[in-house]
């Protein structure tokens, strides 16, 4: 029976969970490969699966030849202060917004909303205009600005639906000990709030690490990001390989670093138990 | 409370705008110090680091030698599948675009529909290098703005050939071909079974029927006696029906229909196809993969010959501020200097009549192919629906004609209507 039990256990949680893994590692491990197989093994006739004469000469040339750390600086420079930017803001604006019964919120709420509804090539032309009036075209600050035009709205209704399942309770009960409002939303509120606020911070730096299209707008050959850079190893008659996959592989380690940390706060579930009876 | 709040959002502002200014400051410095250098900026794309370096070394020597006090700078974009237009126009539009810039023919009505592109007609007849280029090709220029007039400064071009591999032909016994009948009996014979397990491992032709494929499918059409002004001729529908039967004959992948740029280069390289049909920007990959286990023969000739000419030019814009030092940087891309530097490295066919008599390219013979093949090529009619023609509908109706959802004459119509329509 115990033994039926286990079986049972292997072919329909361990085999498909091993399948789906194996679906979703495949791709990095293929572009890893990739970046380390010699050019004659990556256009060789056959196709191996390992390479039989590992080199990296493909990351010595993306970072001697190419440069590419001042891309990665620019990316870093760009995704930490959009993140630092929109959470300070959004958290304002969310706490506002879950706390305050104002004349005009909910049209407030639904006008962030819309704004996400635009195609964001609707809005190149306008900011692009708006931003080279404004002498911060090509400058990282463009970048930054344009893409808090999108996180904010959006960190704003995710903060908002967490704030508002926060009990009132948690800021009455530091108010009754005799803290202001802010005292109560800093000391109490916030650490409450680290969860969502690494959460949201994930993907406001995910969104504003991988984006292309402002980002090939809004920057030149001093200010250039990561995705433009990939990009520009995709020629009109030929793709580098083995460089866009070296560079693909660099790009993925601070995120997934990012994710390893983001990952222990998110479950620490700050909020069990922050009510006592 | 409010205080610290006050500072933060201060602070906060301060820094941005510290930052902002800064930018403002330096960005401007260029432009404003007048008596300085003249400042030109031109954006390209490079299709690896190699050409990125190349065109950063023709800058530089272009900003040493030329005694104009003109100081170029070169932004490199990404070509993006030919987004690098749109950015191009994104930027233009939004009063922020460069001097000049690496172009493609096609998007010539666009820009010139807003005004965005300068006329090059004056500084042309004035040029003393004018006749270094031959007149076919302002032509060609004239042609593709729709005008009398010509926008865009002509700077290499490619044209289309079919690449082979010798020890392929050998193996199948079989001659490089003459004429158009012998090539498709090429592409059946070179179509090989080679280990013999039952699955054909070697096909004689690598098609293009993604996006782009229109240009080696013109060959086809013309072969038979067609030709652009009208895809529904007999001529032309029974060179669509040759194109179809490649495939159902599989005398080609069987991934033919989606297979880009990337996919019949990889399928050639390795060992997959026996032909395949580029231009010589893929010589030197060709090259280093095969060494001299590849050759190149021009499409042959059927009733009529045809081959596409890709190009690439430089533009100017009208915004560009300082006119005359930007034609000086286009006539050293197209005659001077910068056209034997970048033809030498990229591969491409110089479109200056003395860089073509240079010996490094009478002794390539890719680039006597390309010579040979010069006579046929031309490019497909550029109209309003083209772009859209080329990205969509071509790959779709050839796509469906080569699963068998519609014949050569369905697909020919419909071809017909999505370019010439009203």
């Amino acid at each position: 029976m115990g033994k039926e039990k286990a079986y049972k256990r292997i072919l329909f949680l361990f085999l498909p969970l091993i399948l789906i893994l194996l679906f979703l590692i495949f791709p990095f491990y293929w572009t890893f490969v990739t970046s380390i197989k010699p050019e004659t093994e990556l256009y060789g006739k056959s196709v191996t699966y390992w390479p039989r004469d590992v080199t990296f000469q493909a990351y010595r040339s993306l970072f001697i030849d190419y440069n590419f750390i001042k891309p990665m600086k620019n990316s870093f420079i760009v995704a930490m202060s959009t993140t630092a930017l929109t959470l300070f803001v959004a958290t304002l604006a969310a706490y506002a917004f879950s706390r305050y019964r104002f004349r005009g919120r909910r049209a407030f709420m639904i006008l962030f909303l819309t704004n996400n509804m635009f195609p964001t090539v609707l809005l190149l032309i306008p900011l692009y205009a708006i931003m080279r009036r404004l002498g911060i075209l090509y400058t990282p600050l463009a970048l930054i600005l344009s893409y808090t035009t999108f996180t904010i709205p959006f960190s704003v209704w995710l903060l908002n639906g967490y704030l508002s399942d926060m009990p009132m309770s948690l800021e009455e009960a530091a108010m009754v000990d005799g803290a202001n409002r802010a005292q109560a939303f800093i000391r109490i509120i916030l650490p409450v709030l680290v969860p969502c606020l690494v959460a949201t911070g994930v993907y406001i730096f995910m969104t504003s690490w991988n984006e292309y299209t402002f980002a090939v707008m809004f920057t030149n050959e001093r200010s250039r990001t990561i995705p433009v850079s990939l990009k520009n190893l995709i020629g009109q008659l030929g793709v580098q390989w083995d460089l866009l996959t070296a560079g693909g592989i660099i790009t993925i380690i601070p995120v997934c670093v990012m994710f390893f940390f983001a990952q222990r706060r998110l479950v620490e579930g700050l909020t069990a138990g922050a009510v006592k009876g | 409370m409010k205080k610290t709040a006050i500072f933060f959002l201060t602070a906060i502002f301060l820094v941005f705008s510290a930052i902002g200014c800064k930018k403002k400051d330096e960005e401007s410095s260029t432009i404003n110090e007048t008596g300085n250098p003249i400042s030109i900026t031109h954006w390209y794309w490079a299709d690896n680091s190699e050409y990125s370096a190349k065109m950063q070394e023709i800058v530089n020597d272009f900003n040493e030698e030329n005694q104009q006090n003109i100081k170029v700078t070169a932004e490199e974009y990404p070509w993006d599948g030919g987004g690098y237009s749109e950015t191009l126009f994104t930027a233009a539009m939004g009063g922020g675009g460069p001097d000049t810039a690496a172009w493609k023919l096609t998007s010539t009505p666009l820009f010139i529909a807003n005004n965005l592109l300068a006329v090059l007609d004056g500084y042309i007849d004035n040029w003393q290098d004018k006749d270094d280029i031959e007149s076919s090709l302002y032509d060609v220029m004239r042609e593709a703005s729709g005008t009398d007039s010509i926008y865009v400064m002509p700077w290499n071009t490619q044209v289309l050939y079919v690449y082979y591999r010798p020890s392929m032909f050998k193996e199948a016994n079989v001659a490089v071909p003459e004429t158009y009948e012998q090539f498709l009996e090429a592409c059946r014979k070179l179509t090989r079974d080679t280990d013999n397990n039952g699955t054909t491992d070697v096909y004689g032709f690598g098609m293009r029927g993604a996006k782009g494929g229109q240009e080696p499918w013109g060959s086809f059409i013309w072969a038979r006696g067609g030709d652009f002004s009208d895809f529904t001729t007999p001529q032309a529908v029974s060179g669509m029906q040759d194109f179809i039967n490649l495939y159902k004959n599989k005398y080609v992948p069987p991934t033919a229909p989606t297979d880009g740029f990337n996919e019949i280069i990889a399928n050639f390289k390795s060992g997959r196809t026996a032909m395949t049909i580029h231009h010589i920007g893929s010589s030197s990959g060709m090259v280093e993969t095969f060494g001299d286990d590849v050759d190149a023969f021009p499409f042959p000739a059927g009733v009529k010959q045809w081959t596409s000419m890709g190009d690439t030019e430089n533009v100017m814009f009208e915004a560009c501020d300082n006119k005359d030092a930007a034609f000086e940087w286009l006539a050293y891309l197209a005659t001077g200097k910068g056209q034997e530097k970048w033809c030498i490295t990229t591969g491409n066919v110089p479109v200056s009549k003395r860089v073509q008599a240079m010996p490094e390219f009478q002794e390539n013979k890719f680039m006597k192919v390309s010579i040979q093949g010069a006579p046929h090529a031309g490019i497909f009619p550029i109209l309003d629906t083209t772009t859209e023609w080329i990205n969509t509908i071509w790959p779709n109706t050839v796509a469906a004609a080569l699963a068998g959802q519609k014949t050569a004459a369905q697909a020919m119509q419909d071809l017909q209507n999505g370019l010439y329509e009203d």
